[in-house]
């Protein structure tokens, strides 16, 4: 199970990175999220796969969409200058990045013990265990993050109307 | 479960490897396209990929429950991020006429 949703979520990801058309870019990171979201469930956490395709499938995406049919710029635009240094500069800094956390990772022993002791399957978490560490704890931040949102929506409506 | 048994089987070191990858197709969508759409979507990948370790984290460490407030934090600032972000590029779009970042390298109108 684990590989099936990592390997649609790898998969995913890279069509978005390697798609000439941004459409099809775009549903390659709905199948990437969806990915995502089958990982969540594995990690015993249903309420954040849920989230996950409501906030990011649902919104987030439906979103992109949009901008992408309303600015009718479907195919990536010719290239002003090549910059082939840059491109390869940046692929080799990424791959030794990767590289590199992968190496980090598997020879690391606290990761290693972190794992052999979680690995009993904890109980799922629920909407009401979330409930109580969300308003008992951090009730500033959940108010600070309606805040933004709410910034943020007059924001986007500032910047996209014509004359203000 | 050790190395690459733990990867296959879906071990803490399976789900950071999945993270990590995600983050550098994700940082390598930004480096490498020119769209400013597809790069605001690298940009996205690069969350759900931090957000893949964090609850990767939290499971393995008993279903810790602030794990989930960080995430759904995380959630709210995409959010508000998608919204601004696109709002950006649509201004762009109607002052220059192009969603290629690299036509966007000067201030002056």
């Amino acid at each position: 199970m684990f590989i099936t949703f990592a390997l649609i979520t790898l998969l995913g990801a890279l069509g978005m990175l390697l798609q000439k058309n941004v459409i099809m870019a775009g549903l390659c990171m709905v199948a990437a999220f969806f990915g995502v979201a089958g990982l969540f469930v594995l990690l015993a956490n249903p309420v954040a796969a849920a989230l996950q395709i409501i906030v990011y499938t649902g919104a987030i995406l439906v979103l992109v969409l949009f901008v992408i049919m309303m600015l009718n710029s479907h195919e990536e635009e010719k290239a002003q200058a090549p910059h082939p240094i840059q491109r390869w500069a940046s692929v080799v800094f990424v791959s030794a990045l990767a590289f590199g956390a992968v190496k980090l990772v598997l020879g690391s022993s606290g990761v290693k013990s972190l794992a052999a002791s979680g690995e009993a399957m904890p109980q799922a978490m629920t909407l009401q265990k979330l409930g109580f560490a969300l308003f008992a704890d951090h009730l500033l931040g959940f108010e600070v993050a309606g805040l933004l949102l709410l910034a943020a929506m007059i924001g986007a409506v500032a910047l996209t109307k014509r004359n203000l | 479960m050790t190395g690459i048994d733990a990867i296959l089987q879906g071990g803490l070191q399976g789900y950071l490897m999945v993270a990590f990858l995600l983050f550098a197709l994700g940082l390598a969508t930004v480096l490498l396209r020119r769209t400013l759409l597809l790069q605001f979507m690298g940009v996205e990948l690069m969350l759900n990929a931090a957000n893949v370790a964090l609850l990767a984290f939290a499971r393995f460490r008993g279903g810790d429950a602030q794990a989930m407030v960080f995430y759904l934090f995380i959630i709210a600032v995409a959010a508000c991020e998608a919204a601004v972000g696109l709002a950006l590029v649509i201004g762009l779009y109607r002052h220059r006429d192009t969603t290629d970042s690299d036509r966007a390298a000067s201030l002056k109108q």
